[in-house]
């Protein structure tokens, strides 16, 4: 791990906008990590402290089964925020998280992000619309998929 | 019996058809012309692709988008999207199983006989230039993207009639700029043409699928396809879109391109109704002012937008 220019941050899609200086707070708490394929960022139940930004790599959310393997839930890749049960109790991953690949991303203190926005309320706002971003776009794509529409006739008329 | 069927006005026949004594419109239009089922593959558990010759007389020369009046004889009728090019006489068609006909279908064995009516409908308009084969809907012809880049998206067997247009442009790949192909599928197993998409890849298409359900094994993506367009490098200036799947899907992912800034006139999209009779007479495939078995299957998104927006016509 390494510490991270303001100005890499700054690249990732999830900060796209943040003025400087607030990135440049984020980037005080933020260390650059690279981890190969079969790395765990974290297990189902663990405590939850951190949240990435991929940079690139792919990574898969999933659940374990006892005595099957583990079930993916969705996976991340290039430009996406990983992690959200850092912040509130629990604090408990409700996943695991693999690497699919080798990956490189940004890993943020939890603990210290919310310490800045506390102080810093623009911060605050800002950060927080992009993670509620996440979040709704994250709900959105699983109520999609709770139609599970290619069960339905999607040929031309087919019958 | 169709004797003294006329063409349909605006319509016009295709240059070399013969006109069977005693009709007025060309084999395979109102009458089902003859085909043999020379082979049959399994695409996934419920999807066969069938590949067809044709007996005494071929239909017209189809073009990437089109479909066709499928006929097994003694059950009935089904629209079925062509999903091959047109590179010789055989007519190559991807079927779902989701009924009597489609099931009978399905289960075609080599030296069956099916009927044929067709092509009918609108295209995508790949490699579509002025004096192109098939019978052509008056302005309803959407442009030939050449030298834009193409972004296919597709849900399911959605990517059946797709794939024409795909392999058309991979044959002409200096014609384009990128292409893309986005694959949303239920599972897996459920991806059709499983067996081409790296032969995809190395034609020079970056081909991108995700599923909605993980098996074991799977290395791929999981979530919906929308989320692929987030992962693409596109330009939405020079980018032409087209996409096939569920409506719901279809109507989920113009609506993301559209935020990117594609125009919606570039934003292509392949809508199904009830077609029955394939020569807009009969009206049970009307949307609204359209009726797709004519305008459609393909239009372009400013004009299918507000179609796609009432819930009931």
């Amino acid at each position: 791990m390494s510490p991270v220019p303001a100005a890499e941050l700054a690249a990732h899609p999830f900060l796209r906008g943040m003025p400087d200086g607030q990135v440049a707070q984020l980037a005080e708490v933020a260390t650059a990590a690279y981890v190969p394929v079969g790395h765990r960022f974290f297990e189902e139940g663990g405590h939850a402290r951190r949240f990435w930004l991929i940079r690139d790599g792919h990574v898969a959310l999933d659940l374990s089964v006892p005595g099957q393997p583990s079930l993916i839930v969705e996976t991340l890749g290039a430009g996406d925020m990983m992690g959200v049960s850092w912040l509130s109790p629990p604090h408990e991953w409700q996943y695991g998280a693999k690497a699919l690949e080798d990956t490189r991303t940004f890993e943020l203190d939890g603990a210290a992000v919310i310490a800045r926005c506390d102080a810093d309320p623009a911060l605050g706002y800002q950060f927080f619309v992009r993670l509620m971003t996440v979040a709704t776009r994250r709900l959105h794509s699983s109520r999609i998929r709770m139609l599970d529409l290619y069960a339905a006739p999607g040929q031309t008329g087919g019958r | 019996m169709t004797s003294g069927y006329a063409v349909p006005a605006g319509y016009a026949v295709p240059a070399g058809y013969a006109v069977p004594a005693g009709y007025a419109v060309p084999a395979g239009y109102a009458v089902p012309a003859g085909y043999v089922v020379e082979s049959s593959r399994a695409e996934t558990r419920d999807t066969v692709t069938l590949v067809l010759r044709p007996g005494r007389q071929p239909i017209a020369a189809h073009r990437p988008g089109q479909f066709t009046m499928l006929y097994a004889f003694g059950i009935g009728e089904v629209p079925i999207s062509i999903s091959g090019i047109a590179a010789g006489p055989e007519l190559v068609q991807t079927i779902r199983a989701v009924g009597a006909v489609t099931r009978a279908l399905c289960a075609a064995e080599p030296g069956q006989h099916v009927g044929v009516r067709g092509p009918f409908g609108t295209d995508w308009g790949v490699g579509v230039t002025a004096g192109s084969a098939g019978v052509e809907p008056p302005g309803t012809a959407l442009s030939d993207p050449a030298g834009k880049d193409l972004l296919i998206v597709a849900g399911g067997i959605g990517l059946a009639p797709l794939r024409p247009a795909l392999l058309t442009a991979l044959a002409a790949r200096e014609r384009y700029g990128r292409i893309t192909v986005l694959v949303g599928s239920r599972s897996p197993a459920e991806i059709a043409f499983t067996a081409e998409l790296d032969s995809w890849r190395e034609a020079g298409a970056d081909v991108r699928v995700t599923v909605d359900r993980a098996e074991a094994g799977w290395r791929g993506n999981v979530g919906v396809v929308t989320q692929l367009i987030g992962k693409v490098d596109i330009d939405p200036a020079a980018t032409v879109a087209f996409i096939c799947g569920p409506e719901v899907m279809m109507r989920l992912t113009a609506r993301a391109l559209s935020a990117l800034g594609i125009a919606e006139t570039d934003i292509r999209v392949s809508l199904e109704r009830n077609m029955r009779c394939g020569i807009a007479e009969c009206g049970h495939c009307q949307l609204g002012t359209v009726l797709l078995c004519r305008d459609g299957p393909v239009l372009d998104y400013a004009r299918a937008r507000p179609l796609l927006a009432i819930r009931e016509l």
